[in-house]
């Protein structure tokens, strides 16, 4: 009888862990499949790589983050979608690839999914400027906003105070300050941006033509000699001549913000994605004293703050049910309570209005009222989101760098950058 | 006997030339492949019609030249120096080794930061010095390419060093010594038989380090991205933007095989000069 009972009982819960299963499986689709995000390794990464564990506990999908660098990202990527050969399922996606993804049909535009799906993803709680910044070409969503970061102008509060200046209001402040709170004598320089040829000072160099109102492409054509730019760029070399560290002809971002964390520099520009590093004792030696504020424009200009980051997008190759997978995973990973998830790991990459008003992330970055205001009033086109963007970039790339070492003039630089723009067009 | 050496040459050498040959004549854009369409020679004639690519073809010969004689001198005058068989030059030829075996990436990023102006341990000094440009030694167009020979100098001369003391232990040592006998000098002795004798030292030295330093990349590309300007721009930081930064591979594809070409005659014209000069020293 005993053994009658213990054997029913048996039964019962092996009746019971089997329906239960079952159960659990219903409500897990894609329970055991395994999905490869190629993610770049910025700040985001360790927290992607970090939660994918618990979206395996919530949906069963094993997530397998590669962290990759930017250029072996892209060429990966690239190679992958042109191979057709399924390496990744999903990749973060840098803004400016997205025009020629969208062209080539390589990731899946996500437009009707956001339709079907926009009330329960909150779609009006993330900035609207993100989904054009990180992923829309032509109307077309090839990638899902990740992370968005705001361009700010990081300052030094202690050095304004003593030089008796207020934070810059305008661009023409901003370098006036420049060369006031410059004094090689005490190794103090008033600005800092990055000077090394190709992407890095291409980058940097657009973000302040953008903000007194240049553009590069107009109506289609490159515009790059424009009078206007002839004058950003003779403006911005004056700055690397006589109010930037030596050396900074050739830093890329890294040296830049060395520069600017070490206390070298009195002034910079960035996108907010490192600010989290400059109140960090172990990164910076200006936490008391570093503050952030939106960048500043031309006089009477409408605000213009450059909007970067990462989306998300899905291969196009692969099979239905892992595209759903995917599109399952960019739900949840950009859904507000698992996106303030991400920033408390660090990630210090903002989407959603909620999170901007979080309290315990505005304990943790003390500066998303500067991120609000910027995304607010972002501007996603600072860099032309056009399909010749790589070439124009590297054009830029050696022209702005020929201005600053003195090799061309302005002038001479962009005309020539001009000539070989048109190529592309 | 040769079938693993020809089967080698053919997968990992010839079959990737034949196929970059067969991209070079398509225009070939990854990112356009809608446009994926044969254009016969025209990539080829693109690449030596544009400005670009000539200057980065003169900067590329100026930097092989130098790196290559210089290494050649260096490595020579160090061999000379290490042939005599004691406890001091066996250390020394070990630790020699030392900078071969860091990756060139790795010497590119050393170099950056220890000439940064601002925070490198060297640039800082020669600035303040005024021993270097207010920009440093890699941020001034007059003087970026000159550190760069002189750093792939650096790393690569114990390499040529190394090759040349092999050829120099290996000389018959009763021909030298019925040279010292004779009376004949140290430079004679080095201008008559060693030289001669190291002929093919020469030659191995010759080959791969000219195939080698013309196709420079990562060394440069860490140090200064080819920049400032355009000033250390070699050929292969060009052909690789094409093939992996804008995927034109077929653009890209003829660059590589115009570069292939170039070493190809380089290196028909060292074979050519050394048989010349083994047929002049056989003669006298």
């Amino acid at each position: 009888m005993k053994r009658r009972s213990i054997l029913a009982a048996g039964l019962a819960s092996a009746a019971t862990v089997g329906l239960s299963h079952r159960g659990w499986s219903q409500s897990k689709p894609f329970d055991g499949m395994v999905l490869r995000l190629a993610s770049c390794n910025d700040q985001f990464s360790p927290g992607l790589k970090a939660l994918s564990a618990r979206f395996k506990q919530e949906t069963g999908i094993t997530v397998i983050v590669d962290i990759l660098g930017y250029g072996e990202l892209q060429t990966k990527l690239t190679t992958d979608y042109v191979g057709h050969t399924k390496g990744y399922d999903l990749a973060t996606t840098d803004n400016v690839w997205a025009p020629q993804f969208a062209e080539a049909g390589y990731t899946v535009p996500l437009n009707d999914w956001m339709k079907r799906d926009a009330a329960e993803m909150a779609l009006d709680d993330i900035y609207p400027v993100l989904f054009t910044a990180l992923g829309n070409y032509q109307g077309k969503q090839v990638a899902f906003p990740l992370a968005g970061y705001a361009n700010v102008l990081a300052y030094r509060k202690d050095l304004y105070a003593a030089a008796k200046l207020q934070p810059p209001q305008t661009m023409q402040d901003l370098v006036d300050n420049a060369y006031k709170l410059t004094d090689r004598s005490r190794n103090q320089f008033g600005w800092v941006a990055n000077g090394q040829k190709g992407a890095a000072c291409a980058q940097d160099w657009m973000q302040y033509l953008a903000e007194i109102g240049g553009v590069l492409v107009k109506n289609g054509q490159p515009v790059i000699d424009s009078p206007l730019n002839v004058q950003s760029l003779t403006t911005y070399r004056d700055l690397f001549q006589k109010a930037a560290p030596p050396g900074a002809v050739n830093w890329d971002w890294d040296g830049r913000e060395a520069s600017f964390r070490s206390g070298l520099a009195a002034n910079m520009q960035t996108w907010s994605v490192g600010a989290l590093g400059y109140f960090d004792p172990a990164q910076s030696k200006v936490t008391n004293s570093a503050a952030l504020m939106v960048t500043p424009t031309a006089a009477a200009m409408k605000p213009r703050y450059g909007i970067g980051g990462w989306g998300i997008a899905i291969n196009a190759d692969i099979d239905d049910r892992h595209k759903q997978a995917a599109w399952t995973y960019i739900k949840w990973i950009t859904s507000p309570a698992i996106h303030i998830a991400l920033n408390e790991l660090d990630a210090c990459s903002f989407l959603r209005r909620s999170e901007l008003r979080d309290a315990s992330l505005n304990r943790k970055y003390p500066f998303l009222p500067v991120i609000d205001e910027s995304f607010t009033h972002g501007d996603p086109d600072f860099r032309p989101r056009v399909p010749q963007y790589p070439e124009i970039q590297d054009i830029l790339g050696t022209a702005v760098n020929s201005a600053l070492v003195g090799a061309m003039t302005p002038a001479a630089a962009l005309a020539a950058a001009q000539t070989q723009a048109l190529r592309y067009f | 006997m040769a079938a693993p050496a020809v089967i080698h040459v053919a997968v990992f050498a010839l079959y990737p030339i034949l196929r970059g040959i067969g991209f070079s004549v398509f225009r070939m854009n990854l990112m356009q492949p809608w446009l994926h369409r044969f254009i016969g020679l025209r990539n080829y004639t693109d690449a030596l019609s544009d400005p670009a690519i000539r200057h980065s073809l003169a900067v590329t010969l100026i930097f092989t030249a130098a790196c290559v004689t210089a290494e050649l001198a260096l490595g020579l005058c160090l061999a000379l120096l290490l042939w005599a068989d004691n406890r001091f030059n066996r250390v020394a030829a070990i630790l020699m080794l030392v900078p071969i075996t860091v990756t060139p990436i790795v010497v590119g990023l050393i170099f950056r930061a220890l000439l940064d102006p601002s925070f490198g341990q060297i640039g800082y000094w020669l600035c303040a010095l005024h021993l270097a440009p207010p920009q440093g030694l890699l941020g001034d167009t007059h003087t970026a390419l000159a550190t760069m020979i002189a750093v792939d100098v650096w790393e690569w001369t114990p390499l040529s060093a190394l090759i040349l003391l092999a050829g120099l232990k290996s000389l018959p040592s009763d021909i030298l010594d019925a040279a010292a006998i004779d009376g004949a000098g140290a430079c004679a002795r080095l201008l008559r038989i060693i030289l001669p004798m190291m002929l093919p030292s020469l030659f191995l030295v010759l080959v791969l380090r000219v195939t080698d330093v013309f196709r420079t990349y990562d060394i440069v590309f860490a140090a200064t991205g080819g920049g400032p300007g355009d000033s250390t721009n070699l050929l292969m930081l060009t052909a690789v933007k094409q093939g992996l930064q804008f995927f034109d591979i077929g653009y890209g594809s003829a660059i590589s095989i115009l570069m292939t070409l170039a070493i190809a005659i380089m290196a028909a014209l060292i074979i050519l000069v050394l048989r010349g000069l083994d047929r002049r020293y056989s003669a006298s």
